[in-house]
């Protein structure tokens, strides 16, 4: 049988009371939002309790990655014991090396130290993504969940916002790449030719680039980079 | 407990829908709320952890009124304080309010706008004035 590739699932714990699970919440939107957009869905953890059964199909229907703020493992406990069995289990945490200090619980005092362990969390989910793609899973199962819950799927998966570049003379779009931009910019990387090797390296995580393709993108990177930070300034 | 490690007087419970703006902007509302209008007097609880049926969580809703806040139709907040056998003081809707500001751009689930902002601060005052009722001030 002919494997395909479903939509990946991605459930947050809600974790009001703790930065971390601020943490989780926010490095899921970046994920759907940005790095892996057309690969990825979500459901909101409570909707279980309070939905229908469409929306308990949801870890049936989707290979599922929890991220959870904490060890008590509320998203993956909660996935688990009222959809489906998860494909991987993240932990903020665990992807941080301890409790998130320096950080907060409202988005209103968000700071480098939030943006920093955003950025981690969310490339640790990108590449479990990526890791579950890989694997395929059963046709069957690749159902789109949208349109058979009556719309009960998060409306998160559309589009990466304006993430072209012209590379060569053809349009290449790359996942995320105003929120990389935007990324390097906070973290004082200026633009120039000597931001090329920075913005290669990190786009590389997230876009295949082939060897022999490297000096057209690095091109493309910097001269794209340049017009960002440009329109920051006049902005 | 509350942040002054007392127990609090009232809970605030956002949906925290991840899909919408609507959600970002209850669980904003209730960091409004814990951090700035009540401090000490109002806390939240993990909604998830409600979900997975902790008992310290379901305690804490049986025992102190509860204010929730929705952002959509599903009314996930609302549905499981009253499923762990919470006490409910008032459920509130976010589109309620956001209506009061029709066309407005409220940002997205990942960050708001000034109108977003605006959202919160005047549902956090909804949450004040049903607080005031349980609260001793």
């Amino acid at each position: 049988m002919a494997e395909a590739v479903s939509k990946v699932g991605i459930i947050s714990c809600s974790g009001e009371e703790i930065p971390e699970g601020t943490i989780a919440r926010q490095a899921v939107r970046r994920v759907l939002e940005g790095l892996r957009p057309q690969q990825t869905v979500t459901l909101c953890l409570p909707l279980f309790l309070a939905g229908e059964a469409g929306e308990r199909r949801f870890a049936s229907a989707h290979p599922t990655i929890t991220v959870d703020g904490c060890d008590k493992l509320c998203a993956k406990r909660g996935t688990e014991k009222y959809s489906g069995a998860v494909s991987a289990s993240l932990v903020v945490t665990d992807i941080l090396g301890g409790p998130a200090h320096g950080c907060h619980r409202s988005t209103r005092n968000s700071d480098t130290a939030d943006e920093q362990a955003v950025w981690l969390v969310a490339e640790r989910v990108a590449a479990e993504v990526d890791h579950l793609s890989d694997q395929g899973t059963p046709a069957e199962a690749s159902e789109d969940f949208a349109t058979n819950t009556g719309g009960a799927r998060c409306s998160c998966g559309g589009p990466s916002p304006g993430g072209k570049l012209a590379v060569n003379g053809r349009s290449v779009t790359i996942d995320g790449l105003p929120l990389i931009f935007q990324h390097l910019q906070r973290k004082g990387l200026q633009p120039g030719n000597q931001s090329a090797g920075t913005l290669l390296e990190i786009v590389r995580v997230y876009h295949p680039i082939e060897p022999h393709e490297e000096a057209e993108y690095r091109e493309a990177l910097v001269a794209a980079y340049c017009a960002h930070c440009e329109r920051g300034s006049k902005s | 407990m509350g942040n002054n490690g007392q127990k609090p007087e009232v809970l605030v419970i956002p949906c925290s829908g991840v899909g919408k703006v609507h959600g970002l902007i209850s669980r904003e509302a209730v960091y409004h709320v814990t951090d700035k209008v009540l401090p000490g007097q109002a806390d939240t609880v993990c909604l998830a952890l409600l979900v997975t049926g902790d008992a310290e969580a379901r305690q804490r809703v049986q025992e102190t009124p509860c204010v929730t806040l929705d952002g959509c139709p599903k009314l996930c907040a609302y549905k499981n304080v009253e499923l762990s056998g919470g006490k409910i003081a008032k459920g509130i809707r976010v589109y309620d309010v956001m209506k009061r500001h029709r066309g407005a751009n409220f940002g997205t689930a990942t960050a708001l706008s000034e109108p977003g902002w605006a959202v919160v601060e005047e549902l956090a005052a909804e949450v004040a004035k049903v607080a005031k009722n349980e609260v001793t001030v």
